[in-house]
């Protein structure tokens, strides 16, 4: 790490296919131990940040700084000490799980009493040891994603790229990895994150990156993203008299309510608005008026996902306005 | 462990497919056993070098130069398998250089060539035998023949399977190429009793070279032109070494 704490520096970082410009001047800081997510809609660069950042492609232009190595001059001491789960498959197809294991920690270096060890701990976090004779090429597509990230820790690492990690993975399972890597993180370890997932990025990361055709348009935390670029919140109501062509006219007067549908099976209320605090005493005054009785109301709470598709919605609409970046 | 001992020993467990390891050494024990006993006895014995060798012994020797060019198809399949199951990149990312890589899978292919070619000759020995000579001189040209002839075929397979854009026609293409070679060589018959057209692709051809210095060493039965075959094979090998290196680091990730 380098003494200020920061894991990665990316300053002004550009990939050109040839005219095509993939990424276009991004810049962000990943401090030690944190965990960042990345992002953004296919093709947004995500991959080809992450192909840069493990030095699988170089950059265009820009300066980056990992683990206080340079990018340019110090490539392999960097892939020393990094880790990476790539999106696409990786694996040894003459190989069972276990052996694969054995192996890559073979040209890691690893020490093979401390191999013998880790593929123990792993092959259990990790629920392979039903399959670990099995030969990889006959894995399911999930075994074969969760072999490719236990893999990984088999050797030491400071700083673990990780390209949507989870695909292909069952609820529970997916859990049990996000928890594993939130685990190594109290440990010591710097995760960049990317994932199509926004619940998993909410559970996992500390700070968020944003990414929009090759730009990065936001970076903050989960929470302050969702309270600065989340959709207004949602109140649902039902009564208790069920349906209510009164109250549903009544409800157009409310101020502050930009929205209003009902579930015509249920008979549930469901309001758009910004301040819910000053909405739901409004309702129950009009429920008064109209001799009816709410039986249930709750606050909908706005989403990651909200805030994620409204920044890419929006940064769209700046970019077609503007004619293309 | 050296990082290139870890990377062959990775290449040799991970990518090498066992079953096609095994044909590789039974195709030129079908040379030996059936082709060359079949027209051992329509061809009378020969003179090479200054001895009479019979045609099973001249074949037998071809066939051993055999596993060196099987050997080089492996270089390129242990290519294609990584590139096609993503440990090309994967490996790519961890702490090797491109370079490193690229010579793990040419000594992986030595190490298969060699030991592949000592195998067929084990087998080989009730026919060649007898004729053996263990000289010094003879088995440092054996193995400066087949150590030259794996690393040009070998490079020459990495090279093709960076140019060609799936394992399939990969499998095919290499086939083909090398059933040129092999046909163009003096593995079969002597270069010098071929039509003249042959004669001149011959001369080109680094197989020739492998299976002539392989020949002279076996049997002790040194020409003149031993010392410039060698030369040329080993100028082959490197050239086609350095082509195989740039194609190499064309390969877009």
């Amino acid at each position: 790490m380098t003494q200020d704490g920061t894991a990665v520096r990316v300053e002004q970082l550009s990939k050109h296919f040839s005219e095509k410009v993939a990424v276009d001047r991004i810049s962000f800081e990943i401090d030690r131990t944190e965990v960042f997510g990345f992002l953004g809609p296919n093709g947004a660069g995500k991959t080809t940040t992450i192909k840069m950042l493990t030095t699988l492609l170089p950059p265009s232009s820009g300066k980056v700084t990992i683990l206080g190595h340079d990018l340019a001059t110090e490539g392999r001491k960097i892939r020393a000490r990094i880790g990476v789960v790539q999106q696409q498959d990786s694996f040894d197809q003459g190989l069972n799980v276990e052996t694969s294991m054995d192996i890559y920690g073979l040209i890691w270096g690893v020490p093979k009493p401390e191999r013998r060890r880790r593929i123990e701990e792993l092959v259990d976090r990790f629920g392979m040891q039903e399959f670990r004779k099995k030969p990889t090429i006959d894995l399911s597509a999930g075994q074969r994603r969760r072999l490719q990230v236990a893999r990984e820790f088999i050797h030491d690492m400071d700083l673990l790229f990780l390209d949507e990690p989870t695909v292909g993975l069952d609820p529970i399972v997916r859990r049990g990895v996000l928890d594993y890597l939130k685990e190594r993180v109290k440990g010591g370890l710097t995760i960049f994150f990317t994932t199509h997932v926004l619940e998993e990025a909410e559970y996992l990361c500390d700070r968020i990156a944003v990414i929009n055709q090759g730009r990065i348009v936001e970076v903050d935390t989960p929470e302050n993203l969702k309270r600065r670029f989340g959709s207004a919140k949602a109140v649902e109501f039902k009564l208790l008299q069920g349906s209510s062509p009164e109250m549903t006219t009544a409800l157009t007067t409310l101020e502050g309510v930009s929205h209003q549908v009902q579930d015509e099976s249920t008979g549930a209320y469901r309001l758009t608005t910004s301040t819910p605090e000053s909405v739901i005493p409004g309702i129950y005054r009009l429920a008064e008026r109209l001799n009816l009785t709410v039986s249930s109301i709750y606050i909908a709470e706005t989403t990651l996902e909200d805030a994620f598709i409204n920044l890419v919605t929006d940064d769209n609409q700046v970019d077609t306005m503007s004619g293309g970046a | 462990m050296n990082i290139y001992a870890r990377l062959v020993y990775r290449n040799l467990r991970a990518n090498l497919d066992k079953a096609s390891l095994f044909f590789e050494l039974i195709f030129p024990l079908f040379f030996i056993f059936v082709q060359g006993f079949g027209i051992n006895g329509i061809v009378p014995p020969f003179e090479l070098g200054g001895r009479l060798v019979t045609y099973s012994e001249f074949l037998a020797a071809g066939a051993v130069t055999l596993t060196v060019i099987n050997g080089g198809t492996n270089a390129g399949t242990q290519l294609w398998f990584d590139r096609k199951n993503g440990m090309f990149e994967q490996i790519l990312m961890g702490p090797f250089t491109r370079a490193q890589y690229i010579l793990s899978i040419i000594f992986a292919t030595l190490i298969i060539g060699v030991v592949g070619s000592l195998l067929v000759f084990v087998f080989a020995f009730p026919v060649v035998g007898a004729s053996v000579s263990f000289t010094l001189q003879g088995q440092l040209l054996i193995a400066a023949a087949l150590f030259l002839g794996t690393m040009f075929f070998g490079s020459f397979a990495i090279a093709l399977s960076v140019a060609l854009k799936s394992s399939e026609t990969f499998q095919v293409v290499s086939t083909f190429a090398f059933f040129i070679f092999l046909f163009t060589s003096s593995v079969f018959f002597p270069a010098s009793s071929a039509p003249t057209a042959i004669q001149t692709a011959s001369l080109a051809n680094p197989l020739t070279y492998t299976t002539d210095i392989f020949r002279a060493g076996l049997f002790d039965a040194l020409t003149p032109t031993v010392s410039l075959e060698l030369t040329v094979l080993a100028a082959e090998a490197v050239v086609m070494f350095i082509v195989a290196v740039v194609a190499f680091r064309k390969i877009r990730v």
